[in-house]
């Protein structure tokens, strides 16, 4: 009888138990996408190559998403209890046993577990995938290998954690609910939270906050010297570091702020305290969050950064992207398609041991070398260097026509050698056509590019002299990491936001009633509104600004991997903020839902 | 001198659930006025319409069919921002169940209106100084609402009801949550308030010895008003003993 009434009660909730499980669905379904990538050996060891211990990385990620995930599931419970408590809480009164009831918790928190990581599970070998062949066609533009998006023992790992943590869940909210009185559970809590200054304690706060931040930042930029446990060392430090922070400082922020002129006005007022009201509790998640957000952005930033050094260095590497003998109608078709920035033919001549150029032609269109200078521009320190190309003289050639053996497809072992016209033509040998252009982007370009191959009969790129291959090359090296980047970068965005977005909402139910009072005593609607769009937008900064801080510094650890790791970062950070955006404006329309009341007309 | 009633209702009718399906009609058809300075109870068993009425004549409901006026404004003709304004300036409301932002200080509660239509900060100081002079809370307002007793609660709450000047007082069964002597303290306040700012109060009420404080009363029965007792020359003792007779028959 009493599981029917509370299978009632959830079927009258039945919204807000598809908000909640839609997120543990989520949350299981994103872990399961990092743990496609963590636990596949096989991978890690054939992309990650350049990076000394990337399974040990791993490990600490896989242990740091345990913990976040611990986290999260927490605060689904939380969600979840905050839903029930007044129906078991009336259970009780009407002579439920607590020992009826603990099994009923139990056994709701264990199902609806079950069924999310299960679920979940599925949908995260969807994402998978979805988004794996998207970033690896796309953003890469590479297959890689060793890489599926069902793989076993992720899923194992998967569907065991969520069920142990849920289990967990399960028994501490039976002790809970038992422990409380009945009456407190019909009542729900609305204990008094007076925020107070202590100067002495939070001044101490910083100051060991300020000083294990230091100590991470500078674990992190002398990574050289502290190897793999400048990773630990990091997490440690600069988690518990800014969770101090954020306890001493915004508490006393917004206290400075109400006592301000400026917090006199319209709901100013209201929308502070109900931030002081929740910062105290919100100082762990948003701690969280900001690390996560520091992971997410850091792991996009790297990823983009890869991308581009494998563009700068093999663009730097030569003059010509191509250099193609005797190019068909086809081939010369598709190089027309192209963006180029210079294009040049040149007629030579074949031998056993020579290559014969005519030195007027070169003359008159000087072939064209890269310079090797430093590859970070030495004046604005945060740019890489424009790759510089110089057309050699006729006499400098003559000397050194050793020079021109890089545009020899296939023929490395001849020799060339710039004759005059009539030389040229007494060779008795027939006339052929060496073709050299360059594209102005070959990252804008790369399908173009690889229809030019497709058009020579497929020829593996290595024998096609140029940069194009040495871009080729870069991206098989480093298409790997760039694709642990975006792939990490985008599940850590995933998962922040889901946590912030749960936390926020699992609090909702407790504002409704401060809204419909603001309501009754005149608030006009759209104060309403952009009052509850400002406070989440705070909760969403606070750990944005923190996070994007860790990168800062955190990116200094990709100096041994990166020429220059902070080379255009605005592109990352733009993509991340957007889709860092998007989840606060479905959060802000899923809370407005909830606690905006609405006017009661029925006709 | 005939005046123009501060609140005037006309044939107000109200109707829940929507046509073809079950009806219900909770109000049928109530006509009535409340003039300046006015303090009138509506009284009625639980069911009965009362909270319903209230609901449309403090904005947060609107009638199947009928007129409301407030201070010389239709409420039906009210649109979005207005009605939340209309809420703000012309209406005070004070609850059962005091209603107070317990994340706000007592002071930060009271002054709410006030900050809502952006009054300047050394008004609202001045103004909250002198409503909480004249109900007696100036100690509580650094406060937070659950470090103060029920009826301290109630006083502020009345004091935010009363901070923006309303041209009417609406009380939802007020003395609902109190005990007896914060009861009577919250009545009599509420009393000196009418009489000496002329403020017309209408309260809801189901508690006699509330109604008897008024000076008129309105029986509500099955969304009708059904019967209409004025206190007169009576002593409020003699007003409570005729609406404890008018109950016993009323029902």
């Amino acid at each position: 009888m009493l599981t029917k009434l509370a299978f009632t009660g959830i079927k009258s909730r039945l919204r807000d138990y598809i908000v909640l499980l839609f997120g543990l669905m989520m949350s299981s379904g994103i872990f399961y996408m990092f743990e496609s990538l963590a636990t596949n050996r096989a991978f890690i060891k054939a992309n990650a190559r350049q990076i000394t211990g990337a399974n040990f990385i791993f490990l600490f990620g896989a242990i740091l998403l345990t913990i976040i995930t611990l986290v999260y599931v927490f605060y689904a419970n939380s969600f979840l209890m905050s839903m029930r408590r007044h129906d078991y809480g009336l259970f009780m009164m009407l002579g439920a046993k607590q020992s009826k009831i603990g099994q009923l918790i139990l056994i709701e928190t264990s199902v609806i577990g079950t069924i999310a990581s299960l679920i979940g599970t599925f949908v995260g070998w969807g994402l998978t995938a979805t988004l794996a062949p998207f970033l690896m066609s796309r953003m890469i533009g590479t297959k890689l290998h060793h890489f599926s998006a069902l793989y076993w023992p992720a899923v194992w790992i998967t569907i065991l954690l969520y069920i142990v943590l849920f289990l967990i869940a399960g028994a501490i909210n039976r002790l809970v609910l038992t422990k409380t009185p009945v009456l407190k559970l019909l009542k729900g809590d609305s204990q008094p939270n007076r925020p107070r200054l202590k100067p002495v304690s939070q001044l101490l706060q910083v100051i060991i906050g300020l000083g294990l931040l230091a100590m991470g930042y500078y674990a992190m930029s002398h990574i050289q010297t502290f190897v793999l446990s400048a990773i630990p060392i990091g997490l440690v430090t600069i988690v518990l570091g800014t969770y101090l922070l954020f306890n001493a400082v915004f508490v006393w922020l917004i206290i400075i702020i109400k006592r301000s002129n400026w917090s006199n006005r319209g709901l100013r007022n209201f929308t502070l305290s109900q931030l002081s009201f929740r910062i105290r509790n919100y100082t762990k998640i948003l701690s969280i969050v900001s690390i996560l957000v520091a992971l997410s952005l850091g792991a996009i930033t790297v990823g983009i950064g890869l991308q581009r050094q494998v563009t700068a260095l093999s663009t730097a590497s030569n003059a010509y992207t191509m250099a193609i003998k005797n190019p068909s109608a086809e081939t010369l078709h598709e190089i027309n398609q192209l963006k180029l920035a210079t294009q040049v033919t040149y007629q030579q001549k074949e031998t056993k041991q020579v290559i014969y150029y005519r030195a007027n032609q070169i003359k008159q269109h000087p072939v064209q070398f890269t310079g090797f200078g430093p590859l970070i521009n030495s004046t604005k320190r945060n740019r890489l260097a424009e790759p510089k190309y110089r057309p050699m003289t006729r006499s400098q050639l003559s000397k050194h026509p050793e020079k021109l053996m890089v545009l020899q497809p296939k023929a490395p072992q001849k020799t060339p050698r710039l004759v005059s016209d009539d030389a040229f033509k007494k060779i008795p040998v027939k006339t052929q056509r060496l073709m050299l252009f360059r594209v102005n982007n070959l990252q804008a370009d790369k399908a173009g590019l690889k229809r030019v191959v497709a058009s020579l009969g497929n020829p593996p790129v290595t024998t096609i002299p140029g940069s194009y291959n040495v871009f080729i090359l870069g991206t098989v090296l480093f298409g790997g990491l760039e694709f642990m980047g975006f792939f990490l970068g985008i599940a850590f965005l995933a998962m922040l936001a889901s946590c912030l977005m749960f936390k926020i909402l699992s609090g909702a139910a407790s504002d409704k009633g401060r809204y419909e009072m603001l309501n009754k005593i005149g608030a006009r609607p759209a104060a309403l509104r952009s009052s509850i769009a400002r406070e989440i937008l705070v909760l969403f900064v606070l750990p944005a600004i923190v996070g994007v801080i860790h990168v800062f510094f955190g990116l200094q650890m990709f100096k041994v991997l990166m020429l220059n790791p902070y080379y255009q970062i605005w592109l990352p950070f733009t993509i991340f903020f957007v889709l860092y955006m998007i989840y606060y404006i479905i959060t802000v329309q899923l809370y407005e839902h909830i606690v905006l009341p609405k006017l009661k007309i029925d006709q | 001198m005939k005046t123009t009633p501060i609140v005037s209702v006309r044939d107000l009718h109200k109707t829940y659930g929507k046509t073809g399906e079950k009806q219900y009609e909770a109000l049928k058809g109530i006509s009535f006025d409340v003039n300046a300075g006015e303090f009138v109870g509506i009284m009625g068993a639980s069911g009965s319409g009362k909270t319903t009425l209230l609901n449309i004549l403090a904005t947060l409901d609107q009638p199947t069919s009928g007129d409301v006026e407030i201070n010389q404004q239709v409420l039906t003709d009210l649109k979005g921002n207005q009605i939340a304004d209309f809420r703000a300036q012309q209406v005070g409301f004070i609850f059962q169940d005091f209603n107070l932002l317990e994340n706000l200080t007592n002071f930060e509660n009271i002054a709410l209106p006030l900050s809502l239509q952006n009054v300047k900060g050394k008004l609202i100081h001045s103004k909250v100084a002198q409503v909480a002079q004249s109900l007696n809370i100036e100690a509580i307002l650094d406060k937070y609402p659950t470090e103060i007793s029920g009826g301290q609660k109630q006083r502020v709450a009345a004091a935010r009801a009363l901070i923006s000047h309303p041209a009417i007082l609406f009380g939802d069964e007020p003395t609902g949550a109190l005990d007896s002597n914060s009861a009577r303290d919250l009545l009599e306040m509420l009393t000196t308030v009418n009489q000496e700012q002329q403020v017309p109060v209408l309260l809801v009420t189901h508690d006699p010895f509330s109604a008897s404080y008024c000076q008129r009363i309105l029986f509500i029965k099955d969304g009708q008003i059904g019967q209409e007792l004025e206190k007169g020359a009576q002593t409020r003792q003699q007003f409570y003993q005729a609406i404890l007779d008018a109950l016993g028959t009323f029902d």
